[in-house]
């Protein structure tokens, strides 16, 4: 009888197990909200490495936001200058590099526009032209002086880096997984999409770009080791007189920029760079924004046209997919 | 011999009651499955596949109030006491995005992923 027993204990526990097939590796998963938005976290290692990564994105917003009281960024708007924390000044040196690599189609200068705009504060309007005149005599990125930690503006300039701060910030998450062994994560700030390795399977992570003209998304990504990053108009934008005003200004203008494209995405090992190119892509426009990938390494990109046509650069040819019935995809070539 | 007779019929029953929940687990909509979430905390778990008639009722927490709305198979945001009405505004919940209204720290999303898809960018 007890070996009976012992046959029945042990058929019950293969049936159990073959029921819930083998056990993968579980991920912990955090959600927080910070710099304006959601973020979600996944990482297959120990779940305390989350609470680190949470008490890092605060302290980056911390020194880094433009409307919090006390940041670095903060300081240097109402003073015109400030000394800035390690990460700050890094962050402002990367960010007047994209702005002299695209030349001046991402320009952190831009923040007293937007403010103008309200895209900030939500009490949206639209600014005379000599209102936006005089406010874009103290947009120029060029102006701004970064010596060592020290950063000095002319008078009555701002900066912004709302345009850099989330890819930075998904980088730096990163790094801290890395550097505590962790060789599987995945983290989207808000839309700013990081992977770390690939899945626990080998597989690569799978990112949907959204489809800005309506629900769902419109092709996905592949990747691994690499940040994805979108902008477009749909993000954030207010309707008056029937036209609709978005949040991307055109630092040449102070005005929506409406370069012909509806979204840009871009991906590559570096978040900060995907975060700055898919604003400053955006404004350029399809073509000069293929001409900047011919010209620069170090990054591929996704464009959708205000007519809903979809390009690729051509490093993404086995990565990107686009969903069934979006039409016929278009690769950009080097050449 | 009853005794061990008895048995095999309890081991061939838990094999196929077990075989059958597998399968079904498997072939079940997973799409169907809707968490909302406030402040990261799991507060309902409803699955739309279940709902016959629209009902709606509200979430409230210390942020306010949010109502949600739900019919055959889908769920929404109908209204809410934050600013910026941005949870309203996003409509019927698809597979893309959550619906989330950031004032109230509130999340609508499917549950198991979004198909085969692990993230969303843009």
């Amino acid at each position: 009888m007890r070996k009976l027993r012992a046959a029945v204990t042990a058929a019950l526990a293969a049936a159990l197990l073959t029921g819930c097939g083998p056990a993968a590796p579980e991920p912990s998963s955090a959600t927080i909200y910070a710099m304006d938005t959601v973020m979600e976290l996944t990482v297959y290692g120990e779940e305390e490495l989350l609470e680190e990564a949470t008490d890092l994105i605060h302290d980056l917003e911390s020194r880094l936001s433009v409307t919090k009281e006390g940041s670095d960024i903060y300081k240097a708007n109402i003073e015109g200058s400030a000394r800035l924390s390690e990460d700050a000044a890094r962050l402002t040196g990367r960010a007047l590099e994209i702005c002299a690599l695209t030349g001046g189609a991402l320009d952190i200068s831009v923040y007293p526009v937007v403010r103008a705009w309200g895209f900030t504060t939500g009490e949206y309007r639209v600014p005379g032209d000599d209102e936006l005149r005089e406010l874009l005599k103290t947009v120029d990125y060029s102006k701004i002086s970064l010596q060592g930690s020290d950063l000095t503006l002319p008078e009555g300039y701002m900066v912004d880096l709302g345009s850099v701060a989330k890819g930075y910030t998904a980088s730096a998450v990163i790094d801290l997984f890395r550097g505590a062994g962790v060789t599987s994560a995945l983290v989207n700030l808000g839309g700013n999409v990081e992977a770390l390795g690939s899945k626990p399977d080998g597989s690569p992570w799978r990112v949907g770009i959204r489809d800005p003209m309506g629900d769902g998304y419109f092709g996905v990504l592949e990747i691994r080791d690499a940040a994805v990053v979108t902008s477009g108009g749909y993000e954030r934008y207010f309707e008056e007189d029937g036209v609709t005003y978005w949040h991307i200004i055109d630092p040449s203008t102070g005005r929506p920029a409406h370069s012909g494209l509806s979204s840009v995405t871009v991906t590559g090992p570096d978040g900060t760079l995907c975060d700055g190119l898919s604003t400053a892509l955006f404004v350029m426009g399809l073509e000069r924004a293929a001409q900047l990938w011919r010209d620069s390494g170090g990054f591929e990109a996704v464009f959708v046209t205000e007519s809903g046509e979809v390009y690729i650069t051509s490093g993404l040819e086995d990565a990107f997919t686009l969903e069934p019935g979006r039409g016929e995809l278009k690769v950009i070539d080097r050449g | 011999m009853v005794k061990t007779r008895t048995w095999v019929i309890i081991i061939v029953l838990l094999l196929a009651v077990s075989l059958g929940l597998t399968l079904w687990l498997w072939s079940r909509p997973r799409g169907d499955v809707v968490n909302i979430y406030q402040d990261g905390e799991l507060v309902r778990t409803i699955d739309l596949s279940l709902v016959t008639k629209e009902e709606s009722f509200d979430l409230e927490s210390d942020y306010g109030r949010n109502t949600i709305l739900l019919e055959p198979g889908r769920i929404r945001v109908s209204d809410a006491d934050c600013p910026d009405k941005v949870c309203v505004d996003s409509g019927w919940l698809t597979g893309a995005a959550p619906i989330v209204c950031l004032p109230h720290r509130l999340v609508i999303e499917f549950a198991g992923g979004r198909g085969n898809i692990d993230a969303v960018t843009g």
